[in-house]
């Protein structure tokens, strides 16, 4: 237990200690968020400026329904900004030439798109709209509401409301949030749950892949140092193996909890700090977490990182020298990417049968179940088959890697071919 | 009598095919200086490896102090040294001493002790200077090897076991080696050593093993070893200008059975059933002026090259080094 401990102690610090893992820790999010993160504030930038603007309103309903449309869209008060949305009022007859005419204004891109209100719309007829954002979601729905809200209004006037009183009391803009719910209670935002379950899945595949590689290069570096003799004088290798896997994963912890503390701060403390920047405070909706969902997330992270980093180790004894390493670790990291494949189809169908057979192997359970939980409730014997399944996969791991791992120590040469490291695991054994 | 320290029962050890050690037995008692001598390839290397658990051997039993060799408590009075030396090269070395330390057991302000004593006895910190305090890779190599040594004995091993400890020391390492193995001996410590360097083991081993291709050719003390392959032997040294004289007696084969000519001096073997009274009246006989005539115990490098063959010493073996 001491000896256990003595090794832990030292993968543990002299880790911890490096510029390297400060830099990990500390620049790490930045990246992670600026490639993330970036490409999404992007695309939602490119969606307001370019989303309803520049569009075209042809009415033709005679009953002022474009102009209340567009005062609609532009927020209830009449803009100033002219040129966003442009009201064409015209007679019935010259719908179609004008139609036509702003048609090839989009096709030339010098519009975004346009609306179009017959005059059947007051008694019941549909509006249309085309434009290059016919397929935003989101500008469809402004698109709607702001139709819906103007026929609502025209016809309360012509019922013979006051038009003030009309213009009061639809011009309230009423939001919808969604939010997912399942048995466990309320689960978030819909989207806000995808995306944390994939910020989750790539999480643990990044740790698990980053920290099992460092295990391999240290496994190569004693062997090459010839320090390793001198360890197993002291360590049963089968200790030294455990020790190695504590305390890196140890480290993974570390950073992990670093991180979550970091976005908690940020999240907390979000306001002042925006406002001290001049920013407006914008409301961000995380999903809430539960204490028990990230006991987890954690297990997971323990037992998919204990069956990698067992056979990264194991990997790391069968060589003797850095050229050969990235070849002989291909099988394991093949194994870790491939489940990274299967990110994109489980986010799409969480229920399928692909998505659940690949959340119940031990080689891609601890990356991608994770990924299906945060977008949907998986039930609890299939949660129970993964855990239990990885939890063998990792003995069968451990046993395995140990008896590599002790022969292969001592070997220096050629890479072994993979009979050669069967005959270990019977020599060993 | 006590126990002994190690104790290797009909050990044997093969590699796909190549038998490394075959069925071999020895005992180190507590207190000895062992040496375990044979050339390269001869399974020294396997047979300490099997000692320290860090190899299984195929059939056969080892007991240290008296328990199983697989006892991990009984590993932590034990100090290895192998012959591929290294450390870790981007940790401190009080760090690097400080893990060694924590394997064997020791922890906390003993521990940090012992290093300091170390430290300073092998001059590895001044009042200038504290190596301590360096990365490994910021150390010479000379260095290097007395951090490593210093690894080998800090938790004051009962059996120290060094492997090839002689490779690549320069000769002040090499005498400060001998020194500390001659010390630990005074302590009442068991060393067990291997070498292939005869001179060395000569001089520092109560006992020895030699083995060859993995088979042990002859163990026992020194002085029995010595004993037993005694008295056959003459040293002659000679006045120049009489050797051709010299010469054509020891050329003689009733007499002599092979001499090892070194011009001036001379070691011959007795040819078997002859006499050394009958080979110097020869000598004073012929007027050969003799400086030296003496009965003389032949070499461990000697009595090796007749076991096991002069094959041996062409496969690796270096006699005088």
């Amino acid at each position: 237990m001491g000896k256990l401990l003595a090794v832990v102690k030292r993968e543990y610090f002299e880790r911890v200690k490096s510029p390297w893992f400060l830099a990990g820790t500390f620049l790490g999010p930045v990246l992670f968020g600026v490639i993330t993160i970036l490409p999404a504030v992007l695309a939602m930038k490119q969606e307001t400026s370019k989303g309803l603007t520049n569009i075209v309103i042809l009415d033709a309903s005679g009953a002022e329904i474009g102009a209340r449309v567009r005062s609609a869209l532009s927020g209830g008060v009449q803009s100033s900004d002219s040129t966003s949305v442009v009201l064409q009022a015209l007679p019935q007859a010259e719908l179609a030439a004008a139609e036509s005419l702003v048609t090839k204004e989009v096709v030339a891109n010098t519009r975004t798109g346009y609306l179009v209100i017959d005059s059947t719309v007051v008694g019941g007829g549909k509006v249309r709209y085309a434009g290059r954002n016919a397929a935003s979601e989101r500008d469809m729905d402004i698109v709607r509401a702001a139709v819906r809200q103007a026929v609502l209004s025209t016809r309360l006037t012509a019922a013979g409301l006051d038009p003030l009183k009309v213009q009061a009391l639809t011009a309230s803009r009423t939001e919808v949030s969604t939010e997912k719910l399942d048995e466990r209670g309320r689960g978030g935002s819909g989207i806000g749950s995808i995306i944390f379950g994939y910020l989750i899945a790539f999480l643990l595949y990044m740790m698990i892949a980053l920290y099992g590689q460092t295990i391999m290069r240290g496994v190569l570096d004693e062997k090459m140092t010839r320090v390793a003799e001198v360890i197993i004088a002291s360590v049963k290798p089968d200790t030294l193996l455990a020790g190695k896997v504590i305390g890196v994963g140890g480290v993974g912890v570390t950073q992990q909890l670093i991180w979550i503390a970091l976005g908690w701060a940020m999240i907390t403390f979000r306001a002042p700090l925006l406002s001290a920047m001049g920013l407006p405070d914008v409301p961000v909706s995380l999903p809430s977490v539960s204490a028990g969902a990230i006991a987890l997330l954690l297990l997971f992270y323990i037992l998919g990182f204990t069956f990698y980093a067992s056979l990264f180790a194991a990997t790391g004894s069968m060589v003797s020298n850095q050229e050969d390493i990235q070849q002989a670790s291909l099988p394991v990291t093949m194994l870790l990417v491939f489940s990274i494949i299967f990110m994109q189809p489980i986010l799409m169908q969480p229920e399928s049968s692909l998505s659940r057979v690949m959340t119940m192997l031990p080689f891609s359970a601890p990356v991608l179940m994770p990924l299906r939980m945060a977008t949907t409730q998986v039930p609890a014997w299939e949660l129970a088959v993964s855990l239990g399944g990885m939890a063998l996969a990792c003995f069968g791991a451990i046993w395995l890697a140990a008896r590599i791992y002790r022969v292969g120590l001592l070997m220096y040469g050629k890479r072994p071919s993979f009979v050669e490291v069967l005959k270990w695991v019977r020599q060993a054994s | 009598m006590s126990e002994p320290a190690v104790s290797i029962r009909n050990v044997r050890k093969a590699y796909d095919g190549h038998v490394a050690v075959r069925d071999l037995s020895l005992t180190v008692m507590p207190g000895m200086v062992y040496g375990l001598l044979g050339p390269n390839g001869a399974g020294k290397t396997t047979t300490i490896r099997m000692i320290l658990d860090i190899i299984l051997p195929d059939t056969g039993s080892i007991t240290l102090l008296g328990k199983p060799h697989t006892d991990v408590a009984t590993l932590d009075r034990l100090g290895y040294l192998p012959e591929e030396r290294g450390l870790y090269k981007k940790m401190v070395v009080r760090d690097v001493l400080r893990f060694l330390g924590s394997l064997k057991g020791l922890s906390g302000a003993e521990l940090d002790r012992r290093i300091d004593q170390w430290l300073d006895r092998l001059s590895l910190r001044s009042e200038a200077k504290d190596w301590g305090k360096s990365k490994v890779d910021e150390l010479s190599r000379g260095m290097q090897q007395k951090v490593q040594f210093i690894g080998t004995l800090l938790h004051d091993p009962e059996i120290v076991i060094l492997d090839e400890p002689f490779s690549g020391l320069d000769p002040i390492n090499a005498q400060a080696l001998k020194d500390t193995v001659v010390d630990l001996k005074t302590r009442g410590k068991t060393v067990l050593f291997s070498t292939h360097l005869m001179d060395n083991a000569e001089r520092l081993c109560d006992a020895v093993c030699i083995i060859a291709k993995g088979e042990k050719v002859l163990d026992g003390r020194v002085s029995d070893v010595k004993a037993a392959h005694a008295s056959r032997t003459v040293a002659i040294a000679v006045d120049g200008g009489t050797d051709v004289t010299a010469r054509e007696i020891l050329a003689d084969r009733t007499l002599v059975e092979e001499a090892d000519d070194q011009n001036t001096f001379f070691e011959a073997r007795l040819a078997p059933g002859a006499d050394a009274q009958a080979l110097l009246a020869r000598l004073v006989q012929r007027g050969v002026q003799l400086r030296r005539f003496e009965l003389v115990q032949p070499s461990l490098h000697q009595i090796f090259l007749d076991k096991v063959g002069a094959t041996g010493v062409e496969r690796g073996m270096s006699g005088h080094g």
